[in-house]
C-alpha cells in the first residue's frame, strides 16, 4: 500500500518507517529532515499547515498515518511552543484530513496518548470506555484536540480512523537503569501497533 | 463595588446588544479589533495575541468571550480555538475565576433531527465554525476543571430583538433568544458562585413551544427564565402580503 507518514523525522516516525518499510511504499512528511538517509522513500519537507505541501503529500496515498508527534526542534519560548503545538494539532490535523479525504484517502491512523487519562487516580483501571480527562498541559491537550478532530472526520465521511493512545515513548535500552514507569512504551512496540492498525484496517467490513 | 468584567469581541454581532443589561451592574472593559457600532470606547485587543489578552485582563473579575470567525480556514482556528486557549490560560495565570464562553448550536448538529435537546454529546462535524468552537469548549472544560475557573458556555441558535412587528414571510426564527433574555442570562452567569464540574454549557432560547431545544438546564442551574411567552409569538398580527 501507499502510506503517508507525518512526523516521519521523529523517533516514533522513524520506528514506524522501519516497521513498514519492507511491505509498503512509504512517503514521509516532516518539517525537519531526519538524520537517517532514506534512499527508497520520497521525503517531503514542509509543515502540516501549508496547504500546498499537504496537497502534494496526500496524492496517490491509500493510508495516512498521522503520528501527531511534536516537531523535533520546537520554539525555545514556552508560549510560542504551546501555540505551535496547539495549532498543529487542530488546524494542522484538520487541514491534513480535509485534504486527504478530498484526495480519496479512506484509512487513517492517528497517534494519540494515554496521558489524556492522567487526571484519573492511579488506582483506577482505565479502559477505552473511559472518558478522557486531559489537563491543560499542552502535550496532553494537543493530542486530545487532535483526536477529537480525527473523530469528526470519521463521523462525517465514509472513512476509518484508528486512534492509538500511546504510553510514554522510550527505548528500552535508554531506560534500563531507571525506576520502572508503568506508562512506558518502547518505540518499537508502538511502531508494531501502527502496523497492526494498518493490517486491521484492511478489513472491508470495518 | 461593581465587578470588573472584560468583554472580548465587544463590537461584534452580540455584545453591543447586551450593554443595556450589563452596564448598570458591572464595570465593563470593552475590547475588540474594530470600532464599536455605537462609538463606545474600545480597547484594541486581538484575541489571537496572548500578551494583549493578558495585559487587558489584569485586575478583572470575569471574562466574557464573544469573539468569533465562522468560515475562514485559518482565522477560525486562530480566533475561536487558539483565542479560547488564550482566555483560559490568562484566567488561570491571573486567578480570574469566572469565564463566560459562547458558541453555536452546530457543535452538536448530529442531533438536528431530535427533539427536547438538552445536554447531548457534541458532534460538530468538520465545518470550520462548529469544530473550532467545539475544540474551544473542550479547552475551556479542561482549564475549568484544573484551575477551578467557573466557566459558563452559552450555546446559541439565533439572536435578535423582541419581535413586535407584524408576522411577515421571513419571520422571527423560533430558536432565537431575544437580547433582554440574554442580558439576564449573562447577569446570572456572572453572579452564580459555582457550576457542576466548574464547566457547564447551556442552550439559550427565548421560546420553547417548539419542543426542539430545552432551556431546562439553564433554568435549574442558573435560575434562567425566558421572558417571552410562546403564545405571544403567535398572537402577533399577520402582515398584509
Amino acid at each position: 500500500m501507499n502510506v503517508l507518514i507525518t512526523g516521519a523525522a521523529s523517533p516514533l516516525g522513524q520506528k514506524i518507517v522501519a516497521e513498514l518499510a519492507s511491505n509498503h511504499q512509504l512517503r514521509l512528511l516532516d518539517n525537519t529532515i531526519p538524520d537517517i538517509k532514506y534512499e527508497n522513500f520520497e521525503f517531503i519537507q514542509g509543515s502540516l499547515v501549508d496547504p500546498s505541501i499537504v496537497s502534494e503529500a496526500t496524492q496517490n496515498i491509500d493510508v495516512l498515518i498521522h503520528t501527531g508527534e511534536p516537531p523535533p526542534n520546537p520554539p525555545q519560548d514556552p508560549l510560542e511552543c504551546e501555540q505551535l503545538l496547539l495549532d498543529l494539532a487542530t488546524r494542522g490535523t484538520h487541514g491534513l484530513f480535509k485534504t486527504a479525504v478530498d484526495m480519496g484517502i479512506k484509512r487513517f491512523i492517528y497517534g494519540s496518548t494515554l496521558e489524556i487519562f492522567a487526571s484519573y487516580p492511579d488506582d483506577t483501571y482505565i479502559s477505552e470506555f473511559y472518558k478522557p480527562l486531559p489537563t491543560p498541559e499542552i502535550y496532553q491537550m494537543a493530542r486530545y484536540l487532535g483526536e477529537l478532530t480525527c473523530r469528526e472526520f470519521a463521523r462525517t465521511y465514509m472513512v476509518t480512523v484508528t486512534s492509538l493512545r500511546l504510553g510514554r515513548l522510550v527505548l528500552e535500552e535508554d531506560v534500563a537503569d531507571r525506576d520502572l514507569d508503568l506508562m512506558w512504551l518502547d518505540l518499537r512496540d508502538a511502531a508494531q501497533a501502527f502496523a497492526g492498525a494498518l493490517k486491521r484496517d484492511q478489513s472491508s467490513s470495518v | 463595588m461593581k465587578k470588573k468584567v472584560l468583554i472580548l469581541g465587544a463590537s461584534g454581532n452580540i455584545a453591543p446588544y447586551l450593554l443595556p443589561g450589563l452596564d448598570p451592574y458591572y464595570d465593563l472593559c470593552l475590547t475588540d479589533i474594530v470600532p464599536h457600532p455605537d462609538e463606545k470606547p474600545i480597547i484594541n485587543v486581538d484575541i489571537t495575541s496572548y500578551q494583549q489578552v493578558y495585559n487587558v485582563a489584569q485586575g478583572m473579575d470575569a471574562i466574557m468571550n464573544f469573539t468569533v470567525v465562522r468560515d475562514d480556514p485559518d482565522q477560525s482556528f486562530h480566533v475561536n480555538t487558539l483565542g479560547a486557549w488564550h482566555v483560559m490560560k490568562v484566567a488561570s495565570e491571573l486567578g480570574i475565576k469566572k469565564v463566560v464562553h459562547t458558541g453555536p448550536q452546530s457543535i452538536r448538529n448530529a442531533y438536528d433531527q431530535d427533539f427536547d435537546i438538552v445536554d447531548v454529546p457534541r458532534s460538530p462535524g468538520v465545518e470550520y465554525y462548529g469544530i473550532t468552537k467545539f475544540l474551544a469548549m473542550e479547552i475551556c472544560r479542561a482549564y475549568a476543571r484544573e484551575y477551578d475557573i467557573q466557566t459558563i458556555s452559552f450555546v446559541f441558535n439565533g439572536l435578535g430583538s423582541r419581535p413586535t412587528d407584524k408576522i411577515t414571510e421571513q419571520d422571527f426564527p423560533p430558536f432565537t433568544i431575544i437580547w433582554e433574555d440574554l442580558q439576564l442570562a449573562c447577569r446570572l452567569a456572572l453572579e452564580i458562585e459555582s457550576v457542576p464540574e466548574n464547566f457547564q454549557d447551556f442552550n439559550m432560547l427565548s421560546y420553547e413551544g417548539h419542543g426542539k431545544y430545552s432551556v431546562e438546564k439553564a433554568r435549574q442551574i442558573l435560575g434562567f427564565e425566558p421572558t417571552e411567552k410562546w403564545e405571544n409569538y403567535f398572537k402577533r398580527p399577520i402582515d398584509d402580503l
